[in-house]
């Protein structure tokens, strides 16, 4: 019997049958066809609802569905492929499912849960959750939890969202950023790949358009929007990128060895001792950030002191002073 | 879940997709059990259940499609009991892959995972990375988490923590003479790359937490423990009694990051003002000399004097 009024169908009834039709099809199904078959478009097709509508519609819902990582492929004409007219779609069954030879084991299991629950509250730890669900819908048994142990990662950027976005779609993005001592934020147009947290701190490592050098950028220091532009980057300059990014940090703190003196016993004793090597006389310790590491040596007082870098030792000493100023202390 | 970000329709429709094999895998399950896992309330549950029944494949111009070619449910199980069967399916079967981020944030979460000793060897963290990678619709952006190698003193907590016995080491809090401690292992908290053990301390008779770096002379007791079920504490709980209050410009907030979580911000004219509990009101002035000249303490006076004291003892040194 056909439907008389125009029901008003919840849009994710729309969507899952459009979903189970696009995977039910080997051969694709043109827009008429979904538009006058599948339940959600059919009956306002029915109700006489502009075709130009539908189409909008349908448009709409294949971007939220690719956005939730359903791949519609769209068939064009082989002679003529930006001819859409006649374009059929179709989720390949293949690509949509988790391929049938991916099994995890109990263990396996168990140590993605762990891992699944490292992010605090915030978008990661809802895009975590919903991977397990994923992977436990597969009906795997599960060994005993790891129990013992609450690893966290803090994510407190507004940034990271919106960098993680444009490094999966390899989009040029620009933002405003404050390096110390700087008055003013300067804007950095950037091709980003990777987010690293280093020394628990959060980085975007990129491609910096404005000096045509690979840049690594503390998230912290971006001040303002992250914009994404229209402009996109070739995705194979990502292959590799994060362990780039790490191997740069790391190559960075081996060529900065600050020489420190510590009084034992102190808390910059027990907290830099773990980074340390030995030297003749006092410590050497490798570091990144000279503005990061004269904050944390400054915090130490005069459990330490810098003998070098003397720009290091300069940063140190500024900010002791700086707090003695500001707290009526003698000049 | 009572707290979470709006509930809109392509949120429903990413998890009916999953509701699928879930309900096929799991034969039957209760409304409830099923909106835990999913994060949603009983009642949003039921509704995308009901749904389901009226989803299924293309019909005909103008007919109705036959009930084999749609979801069912059993809806007196429903009705009566609460319990969720799917009766009848004509797709989804088998979960959709991971989304590109949903495969970032569980690598992520690998990389420091696989830092804990005795957790997962390096073939099965291989294999999850493998897996994890073929099973994403797309190539999930690079988030790295680096970690630092795990000394002894780390190893020797994770040995007693299996053991289950307890630790003897010598602890010095900052501004705090060394003590030494006998402690209970509970659990191992591991935050923005610091190491905390908390368990039972013999000493104080209390749970309590400690900074993993501020542990020396670490060896493990023949004594087994007898307060892992003790609540653990909410981190440093142990009296935040002193109210202060400290001004900064507004732009450098972010960087301040950790500290304020728990202050209450007041911000005019570009300057934020943070009141905030902390435990000792000297412990305060090495914050002001980490971000000095930018973090000013306004209040209690002694935390400002704390403050001067320190800021001049480290310069004494370089004249």
């Amino acid at each position: 019997m056909p439907a008389k009024a125009p029901p008003r169908n919840p849009p994710e009834e729309r969507l899952v049958n459009l979903v189970v039709a696009l995977m039910a099809t080997e051969q694709g199904l043109t827009k008429d066809t979904i538009l006058t078959s599948v339940s959600g478009y059919r009956e306002q097709s029915e109700a006489g609802v502009k075709k130009d509508a539908l189409e909008k519609m349908f448009e709409r819902d294949k971007e939220n569905l690719r956005g939730l990582g359903v791949p519609i492929e769209t068939i064009g004409d082989r002679l003529d492929p930006d001819d859409l007219r006649e374009a059929r779609y179709r989720v390949p069954t293949a690509e949509y499912e988790l391929p049938d030879d991916i099994e995890f084991t109990p263990a396996e299991l168990a140590l993605l849960n762990l891992a699944g629950g490292v992010w605090s509250e915030g978008s990661m730890s809802a895009e975590a959750r919903s991977g397990l669900r994923k992977i436990r819908a597969l009906g795997i048994a599960v060994d005993d939890p790891i129990i013992g142990y609450s690893p966290r990662i803090s994510l407190r950027e507004p940034s990271f969202a919106t960098l993680q976005r444009a490094i999966e779609q390899s989009q040029v993005v620009t933002f405003p950023y404050l390096k110390p001592g700087e008055d003013a934020p300067r804007t950095r147009r950037v091709q980003p790949l990777a987010l690293i947290e280093y020394e628990a701190r959060w980085h975007v490592f990129g491609f910096d358009l404005g000096v045509a050098a690979d840049r690594t950028f503390l998230l912290s220091r971006i001040v303002g929007d992250v914009v994404v532009t229209r402009q996109t980057f070739d995705p194979s300059l990502r292959d590799g990128a994060g362990d780039r990014a790490l191997a740069g940090l790391e190559e960075l703190a081996e060529r900065q060895l600050a020489l420190l003196e510590v009084n034992p016993g102190t808390e910059a004793a027990l907290r830099l001792s773990r980074r340390a090597r030995p030297a003749p006389q006092g410590i050497r310790v490798p570091y990144v950030d000279v503005q990061v590491f004269a904050g944390e040596l400054a915090s130490y007082g005069p459990e330490v002191r810098v003998v070098e870098p003397e720009a290091l030792r300069a940063e140190v000493i500024s900010r002791l002073a700086a707090t003695r100023r500001l707290h009526g202390g003698a000049e | 879940m009572t707290d979470r970000r709006p509930f809109i329709a392509t949120d429903r429709a990413a998890i009916m997709l999953q509701l699928v094999p879930y309900l096929i895998s799991k034969g039957e399950v209760s409304l409830a059990e099923a909106a835990a896992e999913f994060d949603v309330t009983d009642d949003q549950m039921r509704q995308m259940v009901e749904k389901l029944t009226v989803i299924g494949l293309p019909g005909d111009a103008g007919f109705w499609q036959m009930p084999n070619e749609l979801f069912d449910i059993n809806w007196d199980l429903l009705d009566e009991q609460g319990i969720i069967v799917i009766t009848n399916w004509v797709g989804l079967e088998r979960s959709p892959k991971l989304t590109a981020r949903e495969a970032a944030a569980l690598l992520a979460g690998l990389q420091l995972a696989r830092t804990i000793p005795g957790v997962g060897d390096t073939e099965i963290f291989t294999g999850l990375l493998g897996k994890l990678s073929r099973g994403s619709s797309a190539v999930p952006a690079d988030v790295i988490v680096a970690s630092e190698p795990v000394d002894e003193v780390r190893s020797a907590v994770a040995e007693a923590l299996r053991r289950r016995v307890a630790v003897s080491f010598t602890y010095k809090a900052p501004d705090a003479a060394p003590t030494t401690r006998t402690v209970d292992p509970v659990k191992v908290q591991i935050a923005n790359g610091q190491w905390y053990l908390q368990g039972w301390c013999h000493l104080r008779l209390a749970m309590r937490t400690f900074h993993l770096d501020r542990v020396s002379d670490m060896r493990l007791t023949d004594i087994a423990t007898s307060h892992g079920g003790e609540p653990v504490p909410d981190w440093f709980e142990d009296g935040d009694d002193v109210v202060v209050r400290v001004r900064f410009p507004e732009s450098v907030a972010p960087l301040l990051g950790e500290y304020l979580e728990r202050a209450g911000i007041e911000t005019a004219g570009g300057v934020s003002t943070a009141t905030m509990r902390v435990a000792d009101e000297v412990s305060l002035r090495r914050l002001a000399t980490r971000h000095g000249g930018v973090l000013e303490i306004i209040e209690p006076e002694g935390a400002r004097l704390a403050a001067t004291e320190w800021a001049e003892a480290g310069l004494a040194q370089y004249r």
